[in-house]
């Protein structure tokens, strides 16, 4: 595994991870790595308890409350907040921090990780020989650069080739496609054609929620998705399984790698209500 | 005298909605209707109800916003805005487009306490899952300091 490039902690920050990235603690936890790799003390905070409440267009009273309650919170931390997903830190940018005084200085990860590219560089040690699709949106770019920021990392992996392409989806992230099933098979479509007219070996995330809705192409063998943040862990020589691909793989199959025990803890009538039709999910493909 | 305790139920979100009700006059009094934030949308083609022209379009979004009922065309673009942003360089009023169909949105969907206009995509159980998807993939340990 890569060695820190800083002995000493420079700084504390609080990690807000988001909601939807629960899915993913491999990603959660490669996150945290790379962070105390560069030096940094990150405290994790998320779930619906730090909700930014962007979900709740239709009652802006419940995402009043929610938005005041988590600005506090991370008020009393204090640290310096960095985001990972993207709808949070978007929505504390454009109403949040409208709703109580906000003292806390505000990164996004990716903005993070480009302004320390120089540290990041000697971390990423192992080659990962892949030929790279990158999925774009055109949306949040304007807030932060994402679209020239991750293939500007992503070049720093030994063996990573980032494809030119021009490609942009509507929109921000595929998760808002939710309730425009046309819009979102467009976008699949899209992506899966132009990564293979590229020769891609791969396509690659920059969002988990663009992630968690690509890994239908992956599971039904179009081709393999990936988040950026698998291709940074897997050069640092992190380890994390990423389980959530492995469920989503094996879709009906999926309760035998996770266990009994584990459906337990969740209950077996909500896994087979609201978990398992996310894992069987598949894209159409033409 | 004691100050009497502000009632939580309107308390609550205070600062948002006033925040939210300046940015709606903002963006009344800006706007000028030309319709050029529609017609680059790369969302407008999978509207309801699809129109070539945008300045047919915008001056119902402009109505959700005064709290009238909007147009066929444009309930139809305001449902299917995913927040591309693509409207905001190409407004030559400073309008902030992208923040008039979110403030749209919350309006037609009846988050600002009028009437609702459109139906959106729900997911009852939204929180549930992030909290079951948590059980699965934190350690006890983990979810009970991080979440």
């Amino acid at each position: 595994m890569a060695k820190a490039v800083t002995e000493a902690v420079t700084e504390a920050v609080t990690f807000w991870y988001g909601c939807n990235v629960l899915r993913h603690g491999d990603i959660i936890h490669a996150c945290i790595d790379l962070l105390r790799a560069l030096g940094y003390d990150p405290h994790p905070v998320g779930g619906p308890d730090y909700c930014c409440g962007t979900v709740k267009d239709a009652n802006q009273t419940a995402a009043g409350g929610m938005a005041t309650r988590t600005v506090g919170r991370l008020n009393e931390r204090g640290a310096r907040v960095v985001a990972w997903c993207p709808s949070c830190h978007s929505h504390m940018h454009d109403f949040m921090q409208h709703t109580a005084e906000r003292r806390f200085e505000m990164s996004y990860l990716v903005e993070l990780l480009h302004a320390r590219r120089a540290e990041l560089a000697p971390l990423l040690v192992h080659p990962v020989p892949m030929r790279v699709f990158l999925h774009r949106h055109v949306g949040f770019n304007d807030l932060v650069p994402v679209n020239r920021m991750v293939p500007e990392i992503l070049h720093l992996i030994p063996g990573v080739e980032v494809i030119d392409s021009g490609y942009l989806a509507p929109g921000y992230m595929c998760a808002s496609f939710a309730g425009l099933p046309k819009a979102l098979e467009d976008i699949h479509q899209s992506t899966a054609h132009a990564a293979k007219e590229a020769r891609a070996d791969a396509v690659v995330s920059i969002f988990h929620q663009c992630y968690r809705e690509l890994l239908g192409l992956d599971a039904a063998g179009a081709i393999p998705v990936y988040n950026y943040m698998h291709l940074i862990a897997r050069s640092m020589g992190l380890a994390y399984e990423d389980e959530y691909k492995a469920w989503k793989r094996a879709g009906e199959g999926a309760a035998d790698l996770i266990g009994p025990e584990r459906i337990a803890k969740v209950g077996v009538t909500f896994y087979e209500r609201a978990i398992l039709p996310e894992l069987k999910k598949r894209p159409k493909l033409v | 005298m004691e100050k009497p305790k502000p009632d939580p139920r309107t308390s609550i979100g205070a600062r948002l909605k006033e925040f939210e009700a300046a940015e709606v006059e903002r963006i009344l009094a800006a706007c000028t209707q030309c319709g050029k934030c529609y017609e680059v949308c790369p969302m407008a083609r999978y509207s309801s109800a699809p129109t070539a022209d945008g300045k047919e379009v915008v001056p119902g979004v402009l109505a959700v916003l005064r709290g009238e009922r909007g147009s066929e065309a444009a309930l139809g673009w305001i449902a299917v805005c995913t927040r591309s942003g693509v409207c905001v360089p190409a407004c030559p009023d400073a309008v902030d487009p992208r923040m008039m169909m979110r403030l749209a949105r919350m309006t037609a969907l009846g988050g600002r306490g009028l009437p609702k206009q459109i139906e959106t995509h729900q997911d009852a159980d939204y929180f549930d899952r992030v909290r079951a998807f948590a059980e699965l993939q934190l350690t006890d340990e983990e979810r009970k300091e991080w979440t």
